[in-house]
């Protein structure tokens, strides 16, 4: 490898600390300076105030509901994309990306087009038959769900295409049928890279805003979520309960990527 | 975290044995398992982006320029896309130093910076703009009071854009083959042209990606804005936030059409990625 | 017969990896697939386990026709090149796998296991993970995997092909005891002439898609059915009309055998007990022909005092192996 002059490393050193500092360390220090101003009666106010619990509430329920159905179609999509040759294979696979590149609010406005209740190509069905999607809890998983898709994808695949398919195919010659052979070999291979996946799209479907914003309504102890909350909460100058609660969104959001970056380097010693 | 990264041999190649191009090799329980997904796939994110692209049609092509030509939609679309490009050139600089810096370089607290690089994209958006509004807002502890302006919209859209290129070009760069660069030095290469003739060239497809990457969320950006820039017409109202007030004023059919030219903007990136993948996973 | 796999045809896309392949394989025997590779052998073997499926054509084991069935209902035993262990279980978990999956007691399992890790040395090793051995353990790890399910035949796709050159021949050497002692038929692919000659009681020779040869290692050194068997099998030389083995060249310094071909020594080249020469032939066998390689034994080459220059007369041995030799070499 070749060395850098020590100054010119000092300067990419100070550079590239300076920069994160600046952008991501200091700001996000400061939340936890003004949600503790008051020590921890904030905090008091947020358990005790039923709008703030019933917010926190749906957030998690609609982040596990969305983690799980990411999770089966994650880890089912990739297989089929790795392991099996079908027609329109790439196409399925460049557009499985494609939430990733998608804004939440024009997710939140293709889901509202279709099943919105009054006019929705799908809704004004659905809405004859009773169910509802639009301003309701199953809308809002669906919009996490699109746009957390890729991340379980995203993880799973890179492991399936390195471990390859030699194993697999092992499982078979000694007995073992399809689903044996996922149980006992392919899973167990690529737990880890399962277990980010999931710990990275709860991290980011707890925290969806734009999305959800547009299809539930936003209305306060029935469709608003903890993301929404901050929002109305800062809005109308209650400084202080929207730090409390970006508190709590922004400690689970770091705590995951923080179990993600300890476990991660175990699968390397392995 | 590598949510965000490109990983030049993570893509789904055959197998190089079985050169089976268009033809199926699913059997009857995979066969079943693939129309599942599909179905889901079509029902969630296909059908519903169609329907942006059938509704934003509803008035007919002229109908659709005169609501992309409105001057505020113009503006809004002006401002996005230069700060978009802003910031994904301050990306591109930053993003590759500090991919540099964490791979080539060791010094205490390393890791922790590795950690904090994935914060924005773990952060719920809108608590970004809160965070961010409490160190450049009304009131920071450092004088730079950048609330409701361009530069907040910048600040917001360098926040969350952070991660893509360290994380596209970090893996790249730890694969890279150290013999070429010490072949370079024997040959009498200095360091800069090393760096110029070796290494950029091999970071290049993965710059690139990240480059993609990052513009399209940029481009994307809606809640980390919402709090921190205002949202005043003609001076910060990004595209995202127009779609939004269409959609709340219920004209669908305006917001579907801005919102198509987002939808563009993201297919393209997503086809530059398949394809700067497809090139490095060829080069192999 | 054992495995009969009759008109088999393979195609990707455009290339034919086997073209109407039929090949009957003995019971209880070990034959090698031999051919270079991307000719087929490779391809051939994954169709009798059921791990690639043939286009055309039928695989049947001891008399099952097995054409249609799955990996998993052929009840063969399969080793891989790369070991293809499974990395998150111990040595004695990896050889349990197949009975486990064929529901056999505990008591059984765990007897067989013992047996197995035994046969192939490895019963120290048993409570370790497959990262903590070497590439050799590794391999006859997966051999006793492979051998616990007590497979019809036992397949192995290039099994030495990842170890070096020494592991390689012991393992070799081992393969061929544990057949004697096991006595199951068995197949194995091998690029390696020298590997297939000394392990096989048979030997398959595959390219192109196509069987060239079969017969036992003596049959195909003395009797090659083309020049491609002879060229793979071993080194071949030209010498006027005809090409042999350049041992098979016998060397004089005077012109007394009949139909001797004078040439001048140009190369002469000392490895360990053999010396090897490469002769250049007079003008009238056309300038710039390739020069004659010949291999003789040091005290020979001694005995006839050559050295480099050296003035000598060609004539293929008493007995050599030879095919005529094509117009264009």
């Amino acid at each position: 490898m070749v060395e850098v002059s020590t100054p010119v490393k000092w300067l990419l050193r100070v550079l590239a600390i300076g920069y994160v500092f600046l952008l991501v360390a200091w700001p996000v220090s400061t939340i936890v300076r003004e949600a503790f101003a008051d020590g921890l009666g904030t905090f008091v106010e947020i358990f005790s105030d039923e709008q703030a619990v019933n917010a926190l509430t749906l957030t998690v329920q609609v982040a596990v509901q969305a983690v799980l159905i990411n999770l089966v179609f994650g880890v089912g999509i990739s297989l089929l994309l790795v392991r099996y040759e079908f027609p329109g294979k790439r196409v399925l696979s460049a557009l499985v990306d494609l939430p990733m590149a998608v804004s939440p609010v024009v997710v939140g406005l293709s889901l509202l087009l279709v099943y919105n209740g009054r006019d929705g190509w799908f809704g004004e069905h659905l809405e004859k038959w009773g169910v509802q999607i639009i301003f309701s809890g199953t809308g809002m998983i669906m919009a996490t769900c699109f746009v957390a898709l890729p991340l379980v994808i995203r993880e799973v695949v890179p492991v399936l295409t390195e471990i390859g398919d030699d194993q697999e195919q092992a499982a078979r010659s000694l007995g073992a049928n399809a689903r044996q052979t996922f149980l006992r070999i392919t899973l167990p291979s690529i737990k880890w890279a399962v277990v980010y996946g999931v710990v990275l799209s709860l991290a980011r479907s707890l925290g969806e805003f734009g999305a959800v914003k547009i299809v539930s309504g936003n209305v306060a102890n029935q469709t608003q979520t903890a993301t929404l909350l901050v929002e109305k909460q800062y809005q109308s100058f209650d400084q202080a309960g929207a730090y409390a609660v970006s508190f709590i969104l922004a400690f689970v959001s770091v705590l995951c990527i923080v179990v993600v970056s300890i476990l991660r380097p175990k699968e390397h010693s392995k | 975290m590598a949510t965000a990264t490109l990983d030049a041999t993570a893509r789904p190649t055959p197998p190089p044995r079985r050169r089976a191009g268009a033809r199926s090799t699913l059997t009857a329980g995979s066969s079943l398992g693939l129309g599942i997904a599909v179905t889901w796939f079509s029902l969630l994110v296909l059908i519903p982006l169609t329907a942006i692209v059938a509704t934003s049609a509803g008035r007919g092509w002229s109908g659709y320029i005169v609501t992309i030509t409105n001057p505020q939609t113009m503006a809004a679309i002006q401002l996005t896309v230069g700060q978009s490009l802003l910031v994904t050139g301050i990306n591109i600089v930053m993003g590759t130093l500090i991919a540099w810096v964490l791979v080539r370089d060791r010094f205490w607290g390393k890791s922790v910076l590795d950690v904090i690089i994935d914060i924005p994209f773990a952060l719920p958006t809108i608590v970004a703009g809160l965070v961010l509004l409490g160190l450049y807002g009304n009131g920071s502890p450092i004088g730079l009071d950048w609330a409701y302006t361009e530069r907040a919209v910048m600040l917001a859209l360098a926040f969350v854009t952070l991660p893509f290129i360290v994380r596209t070009v970090q893996p790249v760069l730890e694969e890279l083959d150290h013999d070429v660069e010490e072949a370079a030095a024997s040959l009498g290469a200095k360091r800069l042209t090393i760096f110029r003739r070796i290494i950029l060239p091999s970071l290049a497809p993965a710059i690139a990606a990240g480059a993609a990457l990052s513009f399209a969320r940029a481009i994307a950006e809606y809640g980390s804005l919402v709090l921190l820039s205002g949202n005043k017409p003609f001076t910060t109202e990004v595209v995202s936030v127009r779609v939004l007030s269409f959609i709340e004023n219920g004209s669908t059919e305006s917001a579907a059409a801005v919102a198509s030219l987002m939808l563009a903007v993201a297919l393209f990136v997503i086809v530059v990625l398949d394809v700067v993948q497809r090139r490095v996973s060829r080069r192999g | 017969m054992s495995i009969e796999v009759t008109n088999v045809t393979k195609k990707y896309g455009d290339f034919y990896a086997l073209d109407d392949v039929s090949v009957s394989l003995p019971t209880g025997q070990l034959t090698a697939l031999l051919g270079p590779s991307g000719g087929g052998k490779s391809t051939l073997l994954r169709i009798i386990a059921g791990l690639d499926t043939a286009d055309s054509g039928t695989v049947a084991i001891e008399g099952t026709n097995a054409t249609r069935l799955p990996p998993q209902k052929r009840n063969v035993g399969f080793v891989f090149q790369h070991y293809a262990v499974f990395k998150h279980m111990t040595v004695a978990k990896n050889v349990a796998f197949g009975l486990e999956i064929r529901k056999t007691p505990k008591a059984e399992v765990k007897r067989r296991v013992g047996e197995l890790l035994e046969l192939v040395h490895l019963s120290q090793f048993a409570d370790r993970l497959p990262s903590q051995l070497s590439g050799g353990q590794r391999q006859r790890m997966a051999l006793a995997r492979a051998l616990a399910v007590e497979p019809t035949v036992l397949l192995l796709d290039e099994p030495f092909g990842a170890l070096d050159a020494k592991v390689r021949k012991e393992l070799r050497d081992w393969l061929r005891r544990l057949h004697d002692e096991v006595h199951v038929t068995t197949v194995f692919v091998t690029h390696d002439q020298e590997e297939a000659m000394e392990v096989a009681d048979e030997i398959v020779v595959i390219n192109h898609g196509r069987v060239e040869q079969v017969g036992s290692p003596d049959q195909l050194y003395d009797e090659p059915a083309s020049d491609f068997v002879m060229g793979f099998l071993g080194e071949v030389t030209r010498l006027g009309p005809v090409r042999l083995r350049p041992h098979d060249v016998e060397v004089a310094t005077s012109p007394g055998r009949a139909g001797a071909i004078p040439g001048t020594v140009t190369r002469l080249l000392r490895v360990g007990f053999e010396v090897r020469l490469q002769v250049q032939l007079g003008d009238e066998f056309g300038t710039g022909a390739e020069p004659v390689s010949v291999v003789l034994s040091r005290s020979h080459a001694r005995s006839l005092d050559l050295e480099l220059g050296s003035k000598v007369w060609l004539t293929a041995a008493v007995g050599a192996v030879t095919v005529p030799a094509m117009i264009a070499v």
